[in-house]
């Protein structure tokens, strides 16, 4: 598939989402690829930043796009891909999470959720608990807050945070200073502990 | 504005403290070249045969459980007493904690098809055996044979029968081949067994066992948790990956877990899900594992203390019963 977008001949990587989407909805496979490379690193990024494991986050942004290549949007109309991308991609981390809980819940006893373990033995302890402090404040925000936080911290500036959350441009820094006030609040309670 | 309106102290601080949650280099995503080529292959697979795919990728985690079950029938038939199979189950350790897992009865299914397949992982030589229990006249003449302190339920008055059995040992010398073939039966990757298994000999030895029944209802059985010998090169947590993996688990949940477990002293116990129900329970001040049948016929509780590994079952009882009487034993 990188293939066929090489081999396009157009300059893709100029063309706007909307337009690749358009594109891709007729049947150029090609778009879709420029889709693919596109948003692929950034919906990867959230969703482990999310479930935090690699082989399940890879999964997972399988299934974002797949969705992506399956869903009818409705053609000569302009699409927010990437706020279509980051939502599908949260709610699929959030129920990847929940049905691990549940999964393990019910499957076993006396083990440790391989979720809250260190990704290598190397790993220090204190970035293992880090990390899982940080995901317990996360899960006590609203999906949308998480969203927002998690975006800002890969990086995103303020207009694109507020294309990728479907929120309005004046209001991402209001939106963003409450949910990081909501996060310490929750974070310094759990640090506490 | 730009720059400007995007600072903020307090934003920018809980952006920080987010960062460990981004993926380090070992945990970036394969290639999207790769990754897009699997997602065609995925949306073809689909598209061309949706309805066996999904069965396929069914199949394939429940032979995976089913594949582990085979190689502890190995082990647990190999010793005659069943009811120190869960001491004998993974034998690379001193069990002191007990975990469960659930199996599907699917998953059962795959025990008979590698045993008819005659896979083995390695040659079994019996050194001792346990022989035939003998019956004792008390719980004195009990401790004075098993060569520990026995402890009894202490509310329910003396056992209506004490039975005693001989320690056992045997020696299961491992063959590679075998035990790689079950597992690429199971759609494990057999190199995770190393080439350094092949001929290690695993010593197990089961202690004397006390078995105590008061009337059909209870029963308590006790044992000086079992010794397992492996030579100095096997890794414990590797064995314990393919494990879990037979188990069914991915092959990331598999590598992390089988680091995180003691596989030193950890029993890990497959449950068939149509059997039982499971879960923790405390006695006498330790963890320990809950079995509750589903047709109601009783319920099972382990755990180990001191040194002593202890299961007793209560026939036709409910969990919750049998935990008081567990926590009579003394």
């Amino acid at each position: 598939m990188a293939q066929d977008f090489e081999e396009s001949g157009s300059n893709l990587t100029t063309f706007s989402d909307s337009l690749l989407l358009e594109r891709a909805l007729e049947g150029d496979t090609a778009s879709f690829d420029a889709l693919f490379y596109r948003h692929y690193d950034r919906v990867y990024g959230l969703l482990f930043r999310l479930v935090g494991a690699r082989d399940e986050a890879e999964d997972l942004t399988q299934e974002v796009f797949l969705k992506l290549y399956r869903q009818r949007f409705a053609k000569g109309k302009s699409h927010n891909v990437g706020g279509w991308l980051y939502r599908v991609a949260m709610n699929a981390g959030y129920n990847a999470i929940r049905g691990r809980k549940r999964r393990w819940q019910r499957d076993t006893v006396l083990l440790p959720d391989p979720s809250e373990l260190p990704s290598s033995p190397g790993e220090r302890v204190t970035q293992q608990e880090e990390r899982a402090d940080v995901r317990r404040a996360l899960r006590q925000l609203p999906e949308k807050q998480v969203q927002l936080l998690l975006l800002r911290q890969m990086g995103m500036s303020y207009a694109e945070l507020a294309t990728a959350c479907e929120v309005a441009p004046t209001s991402v820094g209001t939106l963003l200073r409450r949910a990081s006030e909501a996060f310490r609040s929750v974070y310094e309670e759990i640090a506490k502990e | 504005m730009g720059q400007e309106y995007e600072r903020d102290e307090l934003v920018d601080g809980v952006v920080e403290r987010l960062a460990p949650l981004a993926p380090r280099r070992e945990e970036a995503p394969r290639p999207p070249g790769q990754m897009l080529a699997q997602l065609k292959n995925q949306v073809e697979a689909k598209t061309s045969r949706p309805t066996w795919w999904r069965m396929q990728d069914m199949l394939n985690r429940k032979f995976a459980f089913g594949a582990v079950l085979a190689l502890l029938l190995v082990i647990i038939l190999a010793f005659s007493p069943v009811r120190a199979a869960a001491s004998e189950f993974l034998g690379l350790f001193r069990v002191q904690k007990f975990a469960a897992i659930s199996v599907s009865p699917s998953q059962l299914a795959m025990l008979e098809r590698i045993s008819q397949e005659g896979l083995y992982p390695g040659e079994l030589e019996i050194i001792s055996e346990p022989g035939e229990p003998q019956l004792l006249g008390s719980l004195e003449e009990a401790a004075s044979v098993s060569g520990y302190t026995v402890r009894t339920v202490t509310t329910l008055g003396s056992p209506s029968a004490i039975r005693f059995s001989e320690g056992a040992q045997g020696r299961l010398t491992i063959d590679l081949a075998g035990a790689r073939a079950i597992l690429r039966l199971a759609d494990v990757d057999p190199t995770l067994l190393p080439d350094s298994l092949d001929g290690a000999d695993v010593d197990v030895t089961i202690y004397p066992t006390i078995e105590q029944e008061w009337g059909q209802e209870v029963v308590l059985v006790q044992t000086e948790s079992p010794l397992v010998d492996y030579p100095a090169d096997v890794e414990p947590a590797v064995l314990g990956e393919a494990l879990l993996r037979f188990l069914g688990m991915t092959p990331s949940e598999a590598h992390r877990l089988a680091r995180n477990i003691d596989w030193t002293n950890t029993l890990l116990l497959p449950v068939p899900e149509n059997l039982a129900t499971f879960s923790e329970v405390r006695v006498n001040g330790v963890s320990g594992l809950g079995l509750s049948s589903l047709d109601g016929q009783g319920s099972s509780v382990m755990w180990e203390k001191d040194g002593i590994v202890f299961l007793l079952t209560g026939n036709g009882m409910s969990l919750d019963a049998l935990r008081e009487i567990a926590n009579a034993v003394k």
